[in-house]
Order: C-alpha cells, then structure tokens, then sequence
C-alpha cells in the first residue's frame, strides 16, 4: 500500500524492521504484562489487502497478539489469508486459526464475534462497518477498525450510538486513521491547540491521486458478489473517495480545529474516471452476452469533490479529493501568528519542528490500543472517527445535491441510509444507484 | 483542447496593425483634443447584445451625469437583428451600422473616438488590438480574452494604448463600486493585517441558451449561443467568475504563482450547453503561500453564492463593505453611498479622458482574465502549474482558423483530465496508488 511507503519515506528511509522496533520500544513498559498467560487473542473481518495488513500491522505492535480467527464474504478470500499468514516467516507462530474458526458468507461476522476473540479487527467494505461494529462492542469486544466507518449519516449515528455503548462496557476502540498515532503530529497538535499558531483562520487539505483497481468476475460470481468484490466503485459500499480516502486529510484538520465544521459547500463530478471496455466485458457476463447494461458496472461514485469546511470559529478550510486529475497530497493549517504542514512543522511566529523519531502510525494505532487494553485505561476513538466520517459523507452530500447545509442539519435530520437492508444481501442481483448528477435531492 | 500555437492571429493582427496604420495617427490627434475638452465623445458600440446595449446605456447615462457630450453614433454585430434592435434603441443612422464578422473593423474605420466592446470574449483581443491602433479609447467587457495568447495580446495592446494616452477601462465594475473600494482601501492600509486565505465564488443556477436553428451554420450558431464554447466564452470560470477573481487579485494586490483545479460537467450535458463545464473547483496559490479557494457553479437546483472573502492576520472582510476581527465583532462598516457601479465605470472613463488623464485598465483585467483562464487549463488538464508557464509558455490559442458566418466547425469534445494534454508542460512523476 502506497500508505506505508509513505510512512516508510516519513521513517527517513529506515526499513520497516527498525521501525518496528521503535514500536516495540514504544510498548516495552507492557512486556511484562504480556508475558505468561496474557496472550491477547485478534480476530479479522474482511480478509482483503488492508485487513491482512492491519493482522501484521497488529502482530507487530506487540508480541503478546495471536490471530485465531478470520471471516470474510467470500471462501477464497478468508481461505487465502489465513494461508498467507501461516506462510510469512515473521507471524506464522502466532498465527493459530484452526480450520473451524475460517468463515465466510454474510454471516461470518456473527460467528467470529461467537468465538474466544477479545479483539477484532474490522477490514470490510466501509458500507458493512457500522453494523459490524455495532455487532461486535455488543459482543464485548475490542475494536480496531479501518477508516472510514459509515458512508452516509445513518451509519454514522450507528457508529456514534456504538461508540458511547463502548464507553460504557470500558472497551476499546482505535481507527485506522493512523496520523492520530505518528509522534511528530500528535507534538504538533499540542502545539497548536496550546495557541502556538494563534487564531486558526484557514486550511487546506488534498488527496488527489491517480485511478483504482477494477475487478473482472470469477467464473461463476453472482453480481452481488462482483460488487462487494469491487466495492470502492459504488458508493454504498465505498462513500466515495472522499470517504474512503480523503478522510485521512479530513480528520487532521478536524483534529486541528478540536471537531467538525459548522457548514458544508461541496462540488464535484465525474468527468475522466472510465472503466467502460471492462464494464462492457462485465456487462456481457452478466447478461447473456449484452453489452448495452454496461453502464451501472462502471461504478456510481465521482472521480473529483471540492468542498468548504466552515468551522465553528469561522475559518473556512478547503477540501480537495480525486482521482485522475491533479496529484496534490497532505494537509496545511492558517494561524495569526503562522503556518502548519500539518505534519511536524509549524513557522512563524512560534517557528518549531518536530525531532524525535517517527514509529510507523500503522503499527503504532495498534501498538496504543492494545497498551489501552493491558493497562485498562480505556482509549475509544470511536465518536471521533464517526465525526470524521460524517465529515468527508458531508462533503460528498452536498457536492452530490449541490446544496449548502450545517452540521447539526447532518448530524440530526439528515435521513439518508444506503444500506440496503439485510434481506438484500445475497448472492444474487447487485445494488447499483445512478451516477450523482450534481443537483440530486437532499435528504 | 487544441494546441495550435496561434499563428492565425497573429498573422491576422499583423495584417490589420498594417492597414490601420493611418487611422493610428488620427486617433491619437483626436484624443488630444479630447483633453482639452473641445469635442463630443462619438462611442461606437461592437457587440449589440443584452450586454452591449446595457453598457451603451449606462455610457449615455454618465455622459449625463457628467454633462458632456456624448452620442452612439456607430453599431456593429455580427447578425443584423441584432445590430436593427440597437439601431432602433439608439438612433443611429443607417450608413453607420455595420453587421457581419467584419463589421467591428468597418465601425473602427468611422470618426468615433470611444468604442465600446461588448462581443463574445473570443473576438475581445483582436478587437482591442485594431481599435487601439486605430487610436480609439475603449470600454471593455470582461473578460478580455479566453486563452493565454488572447492575454498576452491585451497586454501588447495596453501597453500602446499607454504609449498613445487612450483610456481603457474594463466591465469589471466592483472596482468602480464604492464599497469595494473603501474597504480595500483599508485592507491595503493594513487593517485585516497580511491577508493569508480567501475565498470567492459564483456560484448560480443556468442561464439562457439558444438552441440550433433549422438553417444555421455551425459558426452562426456557435457565436449565438456563444455561452457554451470554449472558444468564445472561456467557459462561464472566464466568462463569469473573472469577477470575483478580480477582486481577490486587487485585495491581495497581486496575481497568483501557482494554481491547482477540478472540474467537470455533471448535471448540464445536453448538446446545445456546447462544450463548456459546470463547475470548478480552484486553488490559487499567491505570493507567500496565501491559499485561495475558488468556486463557481451554473447548475439549476444547486444552492447560490456569489462573493468574496478575505482572511488577515488582523481580521477578515467581505471585500465589499464590512471588516472584522477574529471575534466576529466588527471593526468598520462602509456607510456611505453606492452609486450605480455600472454607470461610474464609465464616468470614470469619460472623466479620465477629459481631463487628459486617461485610465488604463488593460493590464489589470488580462491578468485577472488569466487567472479564470489559468482555473480552466488547470481542470481541464488535471495539472498544477506556475503562472509563470501560463503567462509565458503556454501556447494555447483557441480562435478558428478562416472563420467564415457560413462556415464549419465541428465542436471540440468537452475537455478531459488524461486526454486533454498541455503538451508543453512537462509530465509530472507517475503517482502511487493509496490506502
């Protein structure tokens, strides 16, 4: 994943292992409570690229963690990590998955959250998570999941509702937003909430990228199937690039300005990002040889979101996310007094870089999660992150309807749900929306 | 987008800068004795759209308020129904009224001593050109130019117009408004402190189209619904936006380094909207790493916000009559008097060239121009670039080769990032994919 090289490069070119000792380093204070008996047992759910990789990530925080569990929608994919793991050199000793805790179909959440596993780790589609995690802190489980956590409103005030249901049963919850856990940000962020920059009047934040991944069918997949298999293209399983990747950018300035914004102004469309020669092949499969259908197997979400983030204080922050135009990364913060890269620097006034060493974020997530689980000091990210969601879902919103609304409107009227309800989920016929057409309705 | 380096203009420009010549010279004799007060203003009005005849009107009335003289003595349009509902409005005489994609040459060759350009902004930058060598001052619409080359061309041209002490004064008209310019006059004396952020935006639902006729050629068409090419508008960032953009180029006192865009056309794909997009989304990036954002929509449904915002280190403002500090409370307040900015520009115009001390705003708003210009490219393309590259690189001329009313021209595909190439701008590195 292009995430960790860009970790890697923030590690000054240190290969991954010295990082990882950092971490390790980092959490030496917790070795003894992860000697003996106090093995923590880790079960994955969405067994793709980013779950395998938060399993290592997670391995690698802290030797007391041993994966026995994994579940998937799909046999293959779930059959597929749990070779991969017990193949790599590093984890396969602690890798102890027996045949009967391997799941797949829509119900293997259900049964992993059934079994010994104290944490789970949430890899899904963004569209399954808020239920997920609902299931699981119902279930007494402690929660590492990815970003984002909802794609539209209603999945948000679920993850919200979990959260505080979280707090109460003193579970843990860390997201995978991991420039919450990179030293270098979290000095700076003291910094800037301690007034070092002054007022903050603006900001800027970008993830403009090149193009994603399209996956043909397997011989014999359902639609359905090749849908959750090409999940980022359709935005109830994505939210859309804003969504799904944008919100790393979006969070570190909500993290600057201590929460959300008070407004939203988005724009956007889909001008460039064209999968139609695969579409076609697909629509073909699909339907008899029939080409013509080809359209809705091209994917619903846009390729570029401009959006105005008014916060609270007034300072309006600009939001760029895309695909296939421009390439632009990072975050950048506006005080009275000077300037942030949002990433360890701050000039001006107050004028201060950050020097101490850089652990990986992603090992690092996982490193204080389970430190806040030894030592019982409870860490739950989980309303933030909600936030966060329905920030960059409020972006999406309102350059999709071309409307101008406020946070609390989001937060407490908005109706908008795209789940499609459980009796849906099977393998069978897709769920496939329209392309926003930039003046939708709002709801 | 084409790429054509312009040679067609340019040659056309050279050719007609020969052949007016003389008229050059008469020109500059007939300004002179403007300063002294002695003559009639004789305004010839190219471009006799609802814009045109607007701004016509709005001359008349500073003459007015002025109490000089002044008469419409000239008309030219491209199509004579156009050039018959001025006539009529207007009183001009027959002999004086000239229609066809030569007509503005046919009024520059008259006595008038003010032309008032109001055409499609594609044809601005030749018409500017022949008319100040033909030693006439000028009241522009804006923009002024639809590409870079039409940019460079202005600024050619303003410079002679400096050289031979014409006015030009451009329809950028918050810049004749008072409230805008008592309060940038106080954010230029420092009372919002350095500015480090703004924000501007059009953004506005659809305007008119005109749909294709049964007998209309593709260049008569393109010209009457010249809101939705390229070519002739600059798409409505260039035609419309160039406004705000304006103002914040005049607030910071500056134009930007550097730009970044998005864009795209969602909700208005129907082939009579041409070949223009419907929303951009722009970073303007101005000395000292002041960041701006830039937004301007014409999609019917989608919520309206025409304005601009500028953030200090002191305070932030409107631009346009309120000052704050950081706490919302507010610092100063324009209480005086709004006259018609539509009408002052062009008193400011007339007075300046009657006391012998002709504005010239030719420069100002080519580079404003730019900068919607520079907005487009950027989207279009999907590349960030230095308005170094724009200003002096980018060979990007969009005026048609042998354009005849009768002729073809098919329309060019609607721009996109990966296909629309800037090919002389380097690549940039290839981009990873992310988590």
């Amino acid at each position: 994943m292009a995430e960790q090289a860009r970790n890697k490069k923030t590690d000054a070119g240190k290969p991954a292992a010295l990082a990882a000792t950092a971490a390790a380093v980092g959490s030496a204070v917790n070795l003894a409570f992860a000697q003996g008996s106090d093995k923590i047992k880790v079960g994955l759910i969405g067994c793709g690229g980013r779950g395998t990789g938060a399993v290592r990530n997670c391995m690698e925080a802290d030797p007391g963690v041993e994966v026995i569990a994994v579940a998937d929608l799909f046999e293959k994919q779930a059959r597929g990590a749990k070779a991969g793991l017990e193949r790599d050199g590093k984890f396969k000793d602690r890798t102890k998955i027996p045949d009967d805790h391997v799941f797949w179909g829509f119900d293997a959440c259900k049964k992993l959250l059934a079994t010994q596993v104290q944490v789970v780790l949430q890899a899904e589609p963004p569209g399954f998570r808020p239920r997920h995690f609902k299931a699981a802190i119902e279930a007494g489980k402690h929660v590492f999941f990815e970003k984002p956590v909802a794609v539209d409103p209603a999945g948000a005030r679920i993850v919200l509702e979990a959260a505080r249901l979280a707090d109460q049963k003193k579970l843990n919850v860390v997201c995978g937003t991991q420039r919450r856990h990179e030293f270098s940000r979290v000095e700076l962020m003291k910094r800037i909430h301690d007034g070092a920059m002054g007022e903050l009047i603006g900001g800027q934040c970008y993830w403009l990228g090149g193009g994603i991944w399209y996956k043909m069918p397997d011989q014999g997949t359902t639609e359905f199937d090749w849908q959750c298999h090409n999940w980022y293209h359709f935005c109830w399983l994505s939210g859309d690039q804003i969504c799904e990747q944008h919100i790393h950018n979006i969070d570190v300035m909500n993290w600057c300005f201590q929460g959300p914004p008070k407004n939203f102004l988005g724009i956007g469309g889909r001008v460039c990002r064209d999968y139609s020669s695969q579409a076609k092949q697909v629509s073909k499969l699909f339907n008899d040889g029939d080409e013509s259908k080809w359209e809705k197997y091209n994917g619903d979400i846009w390729d570029h979101i401009g959006t105005e983030l008014e916060y609270p204080n007034g300072a309006r922050v600009l939001s760029m996310g895309g695909h296939g135009g421009a390439g632009r990364g990072g975050e950048r913060l506006v005080g009275t007094k000077g300037f942030s890269d949002c990433a360890g620097s701050i000039t001006g006034e107050n004028a201060w870089r950050y020097s101490g060493p850089h652990p990986n974020g992603m090992v690092q997530e996982h490193a204080d999660l389970l430190k806040s689980i030894r030592e019982g000091k409870p860490l739950n990210e989980g309303v933030r992150i909600a936030e966060s969601t329905l920030t960059a879902i409020g972006g999406r919103m309102s350059a999709y309807t071309g409307r101008a609304f406020s946070w609390n409107w989001l937060l407490k009227e908005s109706k908008l749900d795209l789940w499609p309800g459980e009796d849906k989920l099977k393998s069978g016929p897709g769920i496939f929306y329209p392309i926003p057409s930039g003046h939708d309705p709002l709801v | 987008m084409r790429q054509d380096t312009g040679i067609s203009r340019r040659q056309f420009l050279q050719g007609s800068a020969a052949a007016a010549g003389t008229f050059a010279l008469g020109g500059l004799s007939a300004n002179l004795a403007f300063g002294k007060g002695s003559d009639a203003f004789k305004v010839g009005l190219i471009g006799c759209g609802g814009r045109g005849t607007g701004a016509a009107a709005d001359c008349l009335a500073a003459a007015a308020e002025l109490k000089v003289d002044l008469n419409i003595v000239a008309l030219a349009d491209a199509f004579a129904d156009r050039v018959k509902g001025a006539k009529d409005r207007f009183k001009v005489a027959d002999a004086r009224c000239f229609t066809g994609l030569d007509a503005y040459r046919k009024l520059i060759a008259t006595d008038v001593n003010l032309v008032i350009l109001a055409t499609p902004p594609g044809f601005r930058p030749l018409h500017f050109a022949e008319a100040v060598e033909a030693g006439k001052n000028v009241f522009m619409e804006k923009p002024v130019a639809v590409d870079p080359t039409g940019v460079r061309s202005v600024i050619e041209t303003s410079a002679l117009a400096d050289e031979k002490k014409l006015g030009v004064v451009a329809g950028t008209q918050r810049r004749h408004q008072a409230a805008y310019i008592e309060t940038i006059k106080r954010i230029h004396d420092g009372m919002i402190g350095e500015i480090v952020s703004a924000q501007c935006y059009w953004n506005q639902g659809g305007l008119w189209v005109h749909k294709r006729g049964p007998n209309e050629s593709d260049v008569a068409w393109q010209i009457r619904n010249w809101l939705y090419f390229v070519w002739l508008s600059g798409d409505h960032i260039v035609e419309q936006h160039v406004h705000n953009l304006d103002v914040i180029n005049w607030a910071v006192n500056a134009m930007p380094e550097r730009v970044v865009a998005m864009g795209g056309r969602q909700a208005r794909t129907a082939p009579e909207f041409g070949n223009i997009y419907d929303h951009f989304c722009v970073e303007f990036v101005y000395p000292k790493e002041c960041r701006t954002i830039s937004m301007c929509r014409q999609i019917d449904g989608a919520d309206n916000r025409v304005s601009e915002r500028v953030a200090g280190t002191k305070g932030v403002s409107d631009c346009c009559g309120t000052i704050k500090d950081h706490k919302d409370n507010v610092l100063w307040k324009y209480e005086g008097e709004n006259p018609n900015p539509y009408v002052v520009e062009h008193k400011d115009l007339l007075s300046s060239i009657r006391d012998g001390k002709p504005l010239n705003e030719g420069k100002r708003i080519a580079e404003s121009t730019m900068c919607a210009v520079m907005g487009r490219i950027s989207a279009y393309a999907g590349r960030e670039f230095a308005t170094e590259w724009a200003m002096k690189k980018c060979g990007l001329d969009l005026f048609p080769k042998d354009l005849k009313m009768d002729g073809q021209l098919p329309v060019e595909p609607v721009a996109r990032p990966g296909v629309t190439k800037l090919e002389d701008l380097k690549e940039p590195p290839k981009r990873k994919k992310g988590k």
